[in-house]
Order: structure tokens, then sequence, then C-alpha cells
């Protein structure tokens, strides 16, 4: 469903992405583990063009192509088909939570306010945040505002959901409902990829772990194997270490 | 405080306080609303990088921050008829005024609309935001919340500066006040009885600032006890 490879990208004369490939098939939950600099960040960035590849090519939402060639119409395009999570929320300051997640139905996809409304509210019930839809973002919570992030993604039924980090940035007890929230969604069959440290997360629910170093993938493993039995010492060094902690 | 110089003080108060609102306010909200939409347009041609209008955005800063704003009066009231085209004074005043404090709030939007975070403007464009789109909605409004500060002190330094606009013929607050003082002999009285009232002009002005200001905080849930509590903070 959604196919990169060859990813590759530097700044200046450092190589982050030395050619990255990455499958994801509907129905998948993909965890991609890695220590602090290995280029998770700027992989997700690169498939959603916030950031643009100096090689690669993309397969996805029916454009098929380089992703250097990518016009900026096929680009929103592919934007249109995929949510982004991101380690600091991002939520808009100046409108609130609904408005928030109505922002995307009712402006770029012109669905009409009242049923955005309903749709907006659907989905803030579903991340536990009926009782804030009228809040600004500084008034909620760093849990509730990626859970409202989360919402504003959901809201759009992208196909595929890219987190980055999403629960770096809060404490223990609001990771644990921010996690709880993205359990349901893979439950619910919702494609993710989710750049996480949370090893309990990765394990229990994701299908398969992608583990990058330097900017390549050093393992592409089902989770269940990636954590008994890893095929690569690296990863297994890495894990160790992680649950050390 | 002889019964003569209250007589002159009372009626020459609403003399300098009719002139006050009906030339000196006029051309300072007329020139202020001018020099915003302007201002506006000046910043986002220069964070949206369009090519041409950027360069053009950046000479005209340079030009009417470079050089006196009493000289860009003389030019447009008394120089442009040379090349046939002629404005009415309190017209002038209002373009000269208005072009002029462009170019200061243009920098001061440009600064506010550079300090919305970054990762705003990416999560508009993954929602499948438009540039303008995201501008409009989401960019704007908050800056316009960190400019407006700047852009109500820059209008409250030009409810004086108009004063200038005596020397291109318009008789507003301070000519008024002029005028007075000559025909009484009394300019000390005269000249305080003007200060005091750009004084009030400017207090209003202020006041308004902290209203607005107020009701610019992006917070439905914020305490009333609190709010309140600010509010003699401020005092
Ligand atoms: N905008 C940038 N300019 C220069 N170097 C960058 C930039 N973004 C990321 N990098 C570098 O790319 C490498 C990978 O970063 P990142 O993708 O954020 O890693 P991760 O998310 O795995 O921690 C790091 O060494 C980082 O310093
Ligand atoms: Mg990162």
């Amino acid at each position: 469903m959604l196919k990169v490879t060859n990813i590759k990208k530097h700044y200046g004369k450092t190589e982050v992405l030395k050619g990255i490939d990455l499958e994801v098939n509907k129905g998948d939950v993909v965890a991609i583990l890695g220590p602090s600099g290995s280029g998770k960040t700027t992989l997700l960035r690169c498939i959603s063009f916030l950031s643009h590849a100096n090689e690669g090519h993309i397969s996805f939402a029916g454009i098929d192509g380089e992703m250097r060639r990518m016009s900026r119409k096929q680009i929103h395009e592919l934007r249109m088909h995929m949510g982004f999570v991101f380690q600091s929320f991002n939520l808009f300051r100046n409108k609130t939570a609904i408005e928030n997640v109505m922002e995307g139905l009712v402006i770029p996809r012109h669905v009409p306010k009242d049923e955005a409304r309903a749709i907006a509210s659907r989905m803030l019930e579903k991340v536990g945040l009926s009782d804030r839809t009228d809040f600004y973002p500084d008034e909620l919570s760093g849990g509730q505002q990626q859970r409202v992030a989360i919402a504003r993604a959901l809201a759009l039924s992208p196909e595929v959901i890219l987190f980055d980090e999403p629960t770096s940035a809060l404490d223990p007890e609001l990771t644990t409902e921010v996690l709880a929230v993205m359990r349901d969604l893979a439950k619910e069959g919702t494609t993710m990829v989710v750049v996480t440290h949370e090893m309990e997360f990765a394990k229990e629910v994701a299908d398969r772990v992608i583990f990058m170093e330097n900017g390549v993938v050093v393992e592409d493993s089902p989770s269940s194997l990636f954590f008994t039995n890893p095929k690569e010492e690296r990863s297994a060094a890495f894990v160790k270490k992680i649950l050390q902690k | 405080m002889s019964e003569r110089l209250l007589r002159i003080l009372v009626t020459s108060f609403m003399q300098l306080l009719e002139a006050g609102l009906k030339m000196t306010m006029p051309i300072t909200l007329g020139a202020f609303a001018l020099s915003v939409i302007l201002g506006l347009l000046l910043a986002v041609v220069q964070v949206a990088n369009i090519k041409g209008l950027k360069q053009f955005a950046s000479f005209y800063i340079w030009i009417f921050r470079g050089t006196p704003v009493i000289v860009q009066l003389f030019i447009i009231f008394f120089g442009l008829p040379y090349v046939g085209i002629v404005i009415e004074a309190v017209p002038a005043a209002i373009i000269g005024f208005g072009l002029n404090l462009a170019a200061y709030n243009a920098e001061s939007i440009r600064a506010a609309i550079l300090a919305v975070p970054k990762g705003q403007t990416e999560a508009a464009y993954l929602v499948g935001l438009t540039y303008p789109q995201l501008m409009r909605r989401i960019v704007i409004p908050q800056a316009a919340r960190v400019a407006f500060p700047s852009l109500w002190n820059n209008l409250i330094s030009l409810v004086k500066d108009t004063s200038l606009a005596a020397s291109i013929t318009v008789v507003e607050l301070f000519t008024r006040a002029q005028q007075v003082a000559a025909r009484t002999y009394e300019p000390l009285a005269m000249y305080l009885e003007a200060a005091f009232i750009y004084l009030i002009f400017c207090t209003v002005l202020t006041w308004i600032q902290r209203i607005v200001e107020r009701k610019m905080v992006w917070q439905s849930h914020t305490d009333n006890k609190n709010k309140r509590r600010g509010l003699l903070c401020l005092k």
C-alpha cells in the first residue's frame, strides 16, 4: 500500500539516510526503532515530503514515481492520504480541540461544517476527550494535546498514519493514555508506522519491527522474532540496552 | 487664575478638542488602517518569498524608514503637483503617514509571522491546507496577537506625529493651538492644553489596548477570578 525504495538524504556532507526501503501493507503496524540520530525522523519527514529526499521512489495512493520529481500537486495528493503525528503535537494554537480536528475536513476536503463537527466530535470521543472539545491547546495537558493530534489525523481517514515518537515529550502517566489510544487504533486495523522508544508497545502492538542505525535499516523482522530472536547482533544489543534502563 | 484666562481655557478646550476629533484622529486612524494593510502585504510577500515582490518590499522599507516623514509629506503635497498629481492636504497626510508607518509595521508583522512555531505550518500542510490557507487561517491570526502590541505602540506614536501635518497646511489639533495662542497671547496655557488633549487620546488608546490584549488570549476556560486578579496586578 505504501512502498518507498532507496530513499537517500544528506544534509551537506552528512548522509542521513543511505538508501532506505520500507513497505507497509494495509492494516500493518510497523514500529521503527533505533538510537537517536539514526535518521528515523528524517525518514518519516521524507515520506511526507516535509523534507525533500535526494533520491528515492514512492508508490502510494495511486501515485508512483521518483520522489525528487513529484510536483506540488502530487505531494498534496499524497499528503491527503497520510496522517502524521508529531513528537511535539503541533496543534493549531488559535483553534479549539474540535476546530483542530475539523480543519482538515472543512477546508481541504470541503466537508460541510456540521458534518465535519459530527465527525470531529466522534474522533474526540474515540480518544477520550469528549469533555474537552472546546478547550484550546494551551488549556490541555501534553497527553491530551497528543490525543487531539491523533484525532486530527484520524478524522481524515488516512490510509496510513505516521507517528514520530508520539510519547517522547510526555510524562509516564500521560504516555500511558496516549499509548492506550494507539493500541485501540491498532486493534481496529489502522495502518500505522510508529517511531518509538516504547519497547512494550513495539513488542505487543507492532506486527513488524524495523531497526535503523546510521541511516540504514539493520533489521526488518516480525516483532515476535525481533524481540525473542533478532537476526542482527546490533539490534539485539540495542534491545538489551533499552530494556535495562 | 484670572477669570479671563479661565474663559480662554474653556472655550479653547472645545476648539482644540474639536480639531483633535475632526482632524487628528481621522488622519491617525486612516493612516493607521492603510499602514496595517500595506504592512501586512509587505510582510507576507517577504515571508512567502515571492520573487520580485520581496525585493520590492525591502526596497520600500529601505526608502520609507530611511527618510524623514516630514520630507515624505512635502514630496506628496508640495512635490507631486509638479508632475500633475494634486492631492488635498488631508488625504496627502493620510497617505504620507500611512506609507511611512507601513514600513515599520511590515517589520513588526514579519517578525510576528516568523515567531509562529514552524511545526504548525507543517501540521497544516499535512492536513491538506495550501500555503494561502495556512497563512490566512493559522499563521496570521497568531501573528496578529504577537504583532498587536508593537502595532498599537506605532499607533500611539502616530497620534502625536500627526502634528507634523501642520506643515502641509492641515489645521489639526496643534495648528489650532498655535492659532489660539497667537490670538490670545497665552502660549503656555494653550500648549499645555494641547498637550493635555494628546494625552487624553493616547490614554484612551492605551485602555483599548489593554482590553483587546485581554481578549486575544486563546483560552476559554480560564477562571474569571484569575482574570480579575490579573487585572488588579496590572494597576
Ligand atoms: N535540518 C537538518 N540539518 C542538518 N542535519 C540534520 C537536520 N535534520 C536532521 N539532521 C541530522 O540527521 C541525523 C538524523 O536525524 P533524525 O532523523 O532526527 O534522527 P532520529 O529521529 O533517528 O533521532 C542527525 O545526525 C541529525 O543531526
Ligand atoms: Mg527523531
